[in-house]
């Protein structure tokens, strides 16, 4: 990693910390390089593939106008919100089946069955109950984050070792402590890592949801210019996708190491893993 | 989650029958929050506490099923969208798995591919549906390249994993017996990580599905989920019950079909996964 | 008046393809303020008898009365100290030595206190605000004896402490628990499966059998050890209980399971 950067810098020591972590990204700027000469030299047509620089123009004047900022701002309203909420709940019917069978025998083949439907399905379903709205995208997202949150919730109680419940109960921990002073803090690293995956689908969720129907958010707005044809402008919409979707991952692999930073065996949880 | 017993061997089509019953039974009482849940969807029913256009009653959505699948509505679409689907499985797992072993074996190639997938991933692939559609029109082929697109990245990374994982004494043993690049990567490495790319097909293929599905409900095409958005447009509500349960359905078989598939082909892998 | 009184105490584990039973009519009283050690061969049964002393798993017949109760759960009681540390990996040192203290509800003053003089005790001043993953086993054997102190349990059961570490700390620490102990005279259950060491601490060592598991022989230590580790370690008393011990326990780990009766070992 940053070989380049350093052979560019030389023997002189090690290149600063943001100057390893730029050079991780020249590929990206190559490749950007790349897409901008094969439109300008006329290789691809431009009405099928706007170069970079119209890209960046179209979503400059998006921010300008607000047209960005008000359709981001309602999509992450509503995936957070669902992740939030799918997250609480995952990590509380999580917690539930790890602990008691019977919750484990009730809940267990719900989750089972429902892992493999596309909770996108359910919209045109929630649609004709809710209506075209914001229940109706937040209702999808907690749903397709539900499930990552309790599997890795549950497998992550079932890890904890039996001793580290001993010690708190011989220390004189009542029973409904155990699970939040001893169990949660104990699967931390495996519910932050399904909370990881449902970030990654609670933007998947809102945008398909916005694509089937919705009257506001990014996932339309990209579809509508698609429709359109104004393709820099839709390519603008994608771009702020991508750059958020990114920064809310590494935004959250942060915030995970930094909650994690007692946890000797998460040495590889940001990366890509 | 829960151990079945086993109901004792017959002989004749007798203990055959009863073998069935049995496992039948057993299953029920697996999957009793479902029955549940399919009780309380009926009762709801029964004492009008919904309207058959928001909530169809069982009997009606069982016998739409029957309808369907005897008229071919569900057959066709699913085909498509099945065929659709693993196509581009196909294609994500060739170029992910070279991708990876390419990855693994090259600094250079590391470099270069390494940021553009740790941007890629987080990316909701499905808002690249209207570029898709643009480029590639509404038909099969669009859906399958998107499904491409977003499950090769998965391959990628498990690939990856699977053969930097490769231990370096395994390879150090290869080279010291004169073995070539090509040949590490065909003899030693891949098979290696077959484990690993195989768990990639696993856990990508009800995200093959997914997109497949929720491309169709996005920009129609054919397949069962465009079949869904036409049913809701008019109001077929039994019709939009019975293409959720088709989906339902599609994903678990599959699933079933690839944990006994992995436990029959490597069954010395040590699983941690298990729902 | 004794402080730990177990009788026909039995354990049984079962399983689909049958009962294995781990314990067999185990009687045992233990005094006030005595250091007993109990030893074995492997999967003897001897961790587990800690652990329904210590009301993590339940016995299947017979009782165990402490200070003439019944042992029904786990209680700040019997304090407990794992082989495997146990200790909380997202608290730091201070943390965890204060979480058995947040139980008995003193004052953050009087607790702050206890926990210093604690950490001064067990030589870990200036790592108050480590998290165990940065610390050697050794250390986190001291925290988790330090946390278990720190609440001040009458009994103190000890499951192989000092299993995980090298000979040189295993030592110190056996100093360290011994100087402890003579302090406080707490009563002291040791599960351990090195013979010296039970010797070395304890006044009464205790051999069980094979699985499944009964005691098969006691052994009274009067050993002097005012001279030092040295001068103990030496000394033809020491080696000569010590050789006795280990004897007793070879023979159960070369017996047919459920131990040599005493009878067999009369002869030798």
């Amino acid at each position: 990693m940053g070989t380049v950067a350093q052979r560019l810098i030389g023997a002189a020591g090690a290149p600063p910390r943001w100057l390893q972590s730029g050079a991780r990204f020249v590929p990206v700027v190559l490749a950007l390089t790349l897409w901008q000469v094969i439109v300008d030299l006329g290789l691809v047509n431009r009405d099928f593939l706007p170069s970079f620089s119209d890209t960046v123009a179209a979503l400059a004047h998006m921010i300008r106008n607000g047209e960005i900022g008000l359709n981001l701002f309602v999509s992450l309203y509503r995936a957070l919100s669902g992740l939030v909420i799918g997250s609480f709940l995952g990590i509380g019917i999580g917690l539930l089946m790890a602990t008691s069978a019977r919750a484990d025998g009730f809940f267990g083949p719900l989750v089972a069955t429902t892992y493999s439907l596309p909770k996108a399905a359910l919209v045109p379903l929630f649609i004709l109950w809710f209506g075209i709205g914001d229940v109706t995208n937040i209702l999808t997202v907690v749903l397709a984050c539900l499930l990552p949150v309790i599997v890795a919730t549950y497998h992550g109680v079932k890890a904890v070792p039996p001793v580290l419940v001993w010690s708190a109960r011989a220390m004189g921990t009542p029973g409904p402590a155990v699970l939040w002073r001893i169990l949660l803090p104990a699967a931390l690293g495996s519910i932050l890592t399904g909370v990881r995956i449902a970030l990654s689908f609670c933007f998947v969720l809102t945008i398909s949801a916005e694509m089937i129907a919705a009257k506001t958010g990014i996932g339309k707005l990209i579809f509508i210019y698609g429709e359109n044809g104004a393709y820099a402008f839709m390519f603008g919409g994608l771009m702020a996708v991508v750059i958020v979707a990114y920064a809310a991952d590494r935004a959250l692999v942060a915030a995970m190491h930094y909650i994690l930073r007692w946890d000797d065996s998460l040495h590889s949880v940001t990366s890509y893993d | 989650m829960t151990d079945r017993a086993r109901a004792p061997a017959g002989s004749s089509t007798g203990g055959a029958l009863r073998r069935i019953a049995a496992m039948l039974r057993d299953w029920v009482f697996y999957a009793y929050p479902l029955v549940l849940l399919v009780l309380l969807w009926e009762a709801a029913n029964r004492l009008g506490l919904t309207r058959p256009l928001f909530l169809p009653s069982v009997p009606d959505v069982i016998r739409q099923f029957a309808t369907m699948l005897v008229s071919g509505e569900i057959v066709g679409p699913l085909a498509l969208s099945l065929y659709r689907a693993f196509a581009g499985l196909a294609l994500a797992t060739a170029f992910g798995v070279a991708i990876g072993l390419f990855m693994s074996r090259s600094r250079f190639a590391h470099w270069a591919f390494d940021p553009l997938v740790s941007i890629a991933l987080p990316t909701p692939k499905i808002a690249f549906v209207p570029i898709f559609i643009l480029w590639f029109g509404i038909d099969s082929l669009s859906k399958i390249l998107l499904v491409a697109f977003t499950c090769v990245l998965p391959m990628v990374v498990a690939t990856y994993h699977g053969a930097v994982g490769v231990s370096r004494s395994v390879i150090w043993s290869a080279e010291a017996m004169g073995t070539s690049e090509s040949k590490m990567l065909y003899r030693v490495i891949l098979p290696a990580c077959m484990p690993y790319i195989f768990s990639g097909v696993r856990v990508t293929t009800p995200v093959a599905l997914i997109t497949a599905f929720t491309a169709e409900m996005i920009a129609g095409g054919g397949g069962v989920g465009a079949n869904l958005m036409f049913a809701q447009r008019f109001f077929q509500t039994s019709t939009v019950f019975v293409d959720i349960l088709v989906m339902l359905i599609t994903g678990f078989v599959f699933d079933s079909i690839l944990l006994r598939l992995r436990d029959r082909l490597i069954p010395w892998q040590d699983e941690a996964e298990r729902q | 008046m004794s402080r730990i009184v177990i009788a026909h105490l039995n354990k049984i584990y079962k399983s689909r393809t049958g009962d294995v039973p781990a314990l067999i009519d185990i009687n045992l009283d233990i005094g006030d303020g005595e250091f007993v050690s109990v030893i074995g061969p492997s999967g003897c049964g001897k961790s587990t008898l800690l652990y329904i002393l210590g009301g993590f798993i339940a016995a299947d017949g017979g009782s165990i009365l402490v200070d003439g109760k019944p042992v029904t759960g786990p209680g700040t009681d019997r304090g407990i100290v794992f082989q495997e540390y146990a200790l909380f990996p997202w608290l730091t040192v201070d943390q965890n030595i204060h979480y058995g203290l947040e139980m008995v509800g003193m004052s953050r003053r009087e607790r702050d206190e206890i926990v210093r003089h604690l950490i001064r005790t067990v030589n870990l001043e200036g790592f108050e605000r480590r998290f165990p993953r940065e610390l050697s086993g050794g250390m986190k054997q001291r925290v988790a004896i330090a946390r278990t102190l720190a609440y001040n349990p009458h009994i103190l059961l000890l499951d192989e402490p000092f299993g995980a570490l090298d000979s040189q700390t295993r030592e110190s620490m056996q100093d360290e628990l011994r100087r402890l102990w003579l302090k406080e005279r707490k009563t002291v259950v040791m599960v351990t499966h090195d013979v010296n060491e039970a010797v070395y601490l304890s006044e009464r060592v205790v051999v069980m059998s094979k699985r499944p598991g009964r005691i098969v022989e006691e052994f009274k230590i009067a050993v002097d050890r005012a001279g030092g580790r040295e001068a103990t370690v030496l000394s033809e008393t020491f080696t000569r209980i010590r050789n006795e011990v280990w004897l007793s326990v070879r023979r159960q780990v070369g017996a047919a399971p459920g131990g040599a009766d005493r009878n067999e070992m009369a002869g030798g």
